[in-house]
């Protein structure tokens, strides 16, 4: 297996990772070279969307990706945004709906949600945002509190 | 909406929080398992000689417990790793660490393991086809047997006017916690540290202490945040592998299962058999005889929790005058059974709940009347002679029977309107400990669990010492401590946190407050408040900062300490019923009644859920936000276990869907409105009268929704889950 480098641009920084291995997938370069663990491992199969990051904008799942796919992109994970307006947001809306349990999936639904909301705006229909939503899986809320946050995000004032 | 803020959610939600799974020390090193290629064999050779050549790798397998353990104790029933003989499918037979964890897989991989494949054992049925009919008890897969019963029920069953004899079969369920088992082990000198995410950091000192052979004033057990637990986590699994390699290699050890190894080696629900004939004379429910074949895998034997707690539960909330129940526990190689968010008892409640509601349909009776009508009181006994204390649950029938009526009245063609109930038991028999500590800023609840989740932590301990107190939720917070210096607590499971933790926590501020109340010159106790700014004590007509009650050495040392304890007890049973085995008496009665409305797809069997309305008896709302939380998540999971869940065991022992992508659990999409009625006013064994929440919500989930699916399509389902495949065959019975 050859490694080879990879340039991205990680949370608005450029990051040069000098030896990444041609099969590294993009969730444990973040992770165990870049040290950014809010993105979360749970099936590595792309099933269950903890891992979810934008890269160029766009929601991916960070587990399904190669790090060499995403070389000259811009990635954000959740550690990027942290002071993002929408990202706050959106954070704000979860902690508010009680849609934080375990927490372990929160993360990936704030990447999804801020990511689908940066693109199409909250003129987007709540329908359209649950579908997009349902890739990602929470076993402690039953999704209730979580669809209660995704109104609430949506209807906030930017 | 929340009635207290969780103070975790911010990092949760940040992404700061840190999971077993995100644990990395300087110089760590990553561990692999080393898996067995099948199912049941004999060990020829597990050969690490390789493994032990490579430079940077350490490997270790059965012989490196040679001077941990004596040599009785290495021939344990559920060793580490086994000597003899595998028993159960990518059982752990080594471990390896290398310091990437690529490396640790290779070689791990490149392990040669030898093994004579045995005959694997799977099915219940295919174990003991005659059954019930043939005696099982001498069978050498018997790993306990528990038998009680009331009365002559073979006469009972000769005189009723109407029997019901029918089969139920329920599958095997995983937790599905989507932070997989993942934990950091350092051995220094003699101190053997693990950090986990764990359920209950003393009971894996426990296990530890048991399968490793070291003293627990050795061991310390440091718990991360859980990314969900639900029975998974409640007991060590990988910590005592990770701190082998640890000793072995001199240093930090990262291990953590894949997803796959999850579905493989956890211990979880299995399947079961269950036979229930009712003997139903004037109307009313005679006799029962209750007999159950329940996989428990690998399991210890002699441990027959799964079967003595669960069986109660196949009789149901009912009154029974004449009764047998019998039940098996069934060894088979599949991992040992453990638990799973009321273990058993939503598999137990669909068998009983359908049944009944077949006995009330044969004898042309509405089957939530039926049920209501034999259901226990308050004042009276459970069948096996139990006193019933406050018990809810007759209110919450009723009113899931306004619900059922209503919502059957709008429901279109093609939908369907179903009720049922189950009942459970806070275990608070399990006991804790803990400590406050006030300081003139504020009061700090130091213990040793972490919060799973649920809130009960978090949220619930916080309440109940404000509710005591009076000091303000944010006024209080709550310290985690690892096992040398927390006060012991058995762990965050059984729904016990609130109700025996809480109680701990109760008693320790009532003792605070006591001793505030000396200090003001005070007969009674003081009650705290904050005013501009500054924690002031109240007791009588006296009011002083809490600052001027502390002496100088309890203000150096951080505040004045209370401590307070609570281990609960049980009611008792008739132990005269008892013909063999252990049943265990509640601590408690809680209970919910649920109501779910279903449309099917008369073609494929496809079950959606429309709507879905609870009312549970919980004695006391804690916090409202929290309680409503636990029963959403509660029903959605036992949606999926009534829906789409199976773990599937084939016939040679091998599992054929270890992934999320095959074994599916409900998405966002698939989750319906959730109405939330609480019951209180009958008091159970938690502060001023709480019950426990966390399990409770799963329980009748399986057998509304079966009932919804028969009032909609006429098909009667006996067996979990209701595939569309299966309710596809129940429909077409029907209509033959």
């Amino acid at each position: 297996m050859s490694a080879q480098r990879v340039h991205l641009t990680l949370n608005g920084s450029p990051v040069d990772l000098p030896t990444v291995p041609d099969d590294e997938r993009l969730l444990d370069s973040l992770r165990w070279r870049a040290g950014l663990k809010g993105t979360k491992e749970g099936c590595r199969t792309g099933g269950c969307g903890a891992c979810t990051v934008l890269v160029d904008g766009e929601s991916t799942l960070s587990c399904l990706t190669l790090t060499h796919e995403v070389e000259g992109s811009a990635v954000t994970t959740i550690e990027g945004v942290a002071d993002d307006p929408v990202g706050r947001r959106v954070r704000d809306a979860f902690r508010r709906a009680g849609a934080v349990q375990c927490g372990y999936c929160s993360p990936g639904f704030v990447m999804a949600l801020t990511g689908l909301l940066k693109e199409r705006g909250t003129s987007v229909a709540m329908d359209d945002l649950l579908e997009e939503l349902s890739s990602n899986l929470c076993r402690c809320t039953g999704y209730v509190s979580i669809v209660r946050a995704v109104r609430l995000a949506r209807e906030a004032n930017p | 909406m929340s009635t207290i803020d969780r103070p975790d959610a911010g990092p949760k939600l940040a992404g700061e929080a840190v999971y077993g799974t995100d644990l990395e020390a300087p110089g760590m090193w990553w561990g692999a398992l080393v898996l067995a290629p099948v199912p049941h064999g004999r060990i020829r050779a597990v050969d690490l000689t390789a493994a032990r050549r490579e430079p940077d790798a350490v490997a270790v397998g059965v012989e490196d417990l040679q001077d941990l353990l004596g040599p009785g104790e290495r021939d344990r029933e559920r060793p580490l790793f086994p000597a003899e003989e595998v028993v159960y499918p990518s059982q752990p037979v080594a471990a390896v660490a290398a310091p990437t964890l690529a490396a640790a897989r290779r070689i791990a991989r490149a392990v040669r393991v030898e093994v004579d494949p045995l005959p694997a054992v799977s099915d219940l049925e295919s174990l003991f086809p005659e059954w019930p009919g043939s005696n099982v008890a001498t069978s050498s897969h018997i790993a306990a047997h528990v038998h009680a019963g009331r009365g002559d029920v073979e006469r009972a069953f000769r005189a009723a006017d109407t029997v019901v004899r029918e089969t139920y079969r329920t599958a095997s369920v995983h937790q599905v916690a989507l932070e997989p088992h993942a934990c950091l082990a350092e051995v220094t000198g003699s101190t053997w540290k693990v950090r986990t995410s764990t359920q209950s950091p003393f009971g894996v000192r426990e296990d530890l202490a048991s399968l490793l052979g070291v003293p627990e004033a050795s061991i310390v057990v440091e718990g991360t945040w859980v990314g969900g637990g639900f029975g998974g986590k409640g007991s060590s699994l990988l910590e005592p592998y990770a701190l082998l390699l640890a000793r072995a290699s001199g240093r930090p050890v990262r291990l953590a299962l894949t997803y796959r190894e999850e579905f493989l080696l956890g211990r979880t629900t299995l399947p079961s058999v269950i036979r229930l004939d009712t003997a139903v004379t004037d109307g009313r429910i005679s006799a029962r005889r209750v007999r159950l074949l329940l996989d428990v895998g690998t399991s210890l034997p002699g441990r027959d929790f799964a079967t003595g707690y669960s069986i109660g539960f196949l009789l149901g909330p009912y009154r029974t005058p004449v009764f047998e129940v019998e039940g098996y526990a069934v060894r088979t190689n599949k991992p040992p059974f453990g638990p799973h968010r009321a273990p058993f008892a939503p598999q137990c409640a669909f068998a009983v709940e359908s049944h009944l509601e077949e006995v009330a349909r044969r004898i042309g009776v509405d089957p939530a009347k039926f049920k209501a009508d034999h259901l226990w009181h308050e004042g009276g006994t459970t069948p096996m002679g139990q006193a019933v204390s406050g018990f809810g649950l007759p209110s919450a029938l009723q009113a899931a029977r306004r619900t059922q009526a209503e919502w059957s009245r709008a429901a279109p063609a093609g939908h369907g309107v179903g009720v049922a109930v189950g009942f459970w038991s806070t275990g608070t028999g399990a006991g804790g400990e803990a400590r406050l500590l006030l300081s003139p800023t504020g009061l700090t609840i130091l213990q040793g669990e972490r919060d799973i989740g649920s809130g009960s932590v978090e949220v619930g301990l916080r309440s109940v010492a404000s509710a005591r107190t009076g000091l303000p939720p944010d006024r209080i917070r709550v310290d985690y401590l690892d096992t040398s210096k927390a006060p012991f607590d058995t762990g965050v499971f059984g729904s016990r946190t609130v109700g025996a933790l809480g109680r701990a926590v109760d008693e320790a501020a009532e003792r605070l407050l006591r001793t505030l109340g000396e200090r003001l010159g005070a007969k009674e106790g003081a009650r705290l408040a904050v005013q501009a700014d500054q924690l002031m004590a109240t007791a009588g007509t006296v009011r002083r900062p809490v600052s001027e009650l502390l002496t100088p050495e309890e203000r150096a040392a951080g505040g004045l300490a209370a401590e307070g304890k609570h281990y609960g007890r049980s009611g008792t049973i008739d132990e005269s019923l008892v013909r063999d085995g252990t049943f265990y008496p509640y601590t408690d009665f809680s209970g919910a009644a649920h109501v779910a409305e279903v449309a099917v797809d008369r073609e494929t069997g496809a079950v959606r859920v429309v709507r879905y309305a609870t009312f549970h008896d919980v004695g006391r709302v804690v916090d409202e936000a929290s309680a409503r939380a636990q029963v959403e998540g509660g029903v959605v999971m036992g949606l999926g276990t009534a829906l789409t869940e199976e773990a599937m065991w084939r016939d040679d022992g091998r599992l054929s869907n270890p992934s999320l992508l095959d074994y599916r659990i409900p998405t966002l999409t698939e989750s319906p409105p959730i109405e939330v009625t609480f019951v209180e006013g009958f008091p159970g064994a938690g502060p001023s009268g709480a019950k426990g929440l966390g399990e409770p919500p799963i329980i009748p989930v399986p057998a509304a929704v079966a009932s919804a699916v028969r009032a909609a399509c006429g098909a009667h389902v006996t067996e979990l889950p209701l595939s569309g495949e299966r309710v596809a065959r129940a429909l077409r019975l029907a209509r033959d």
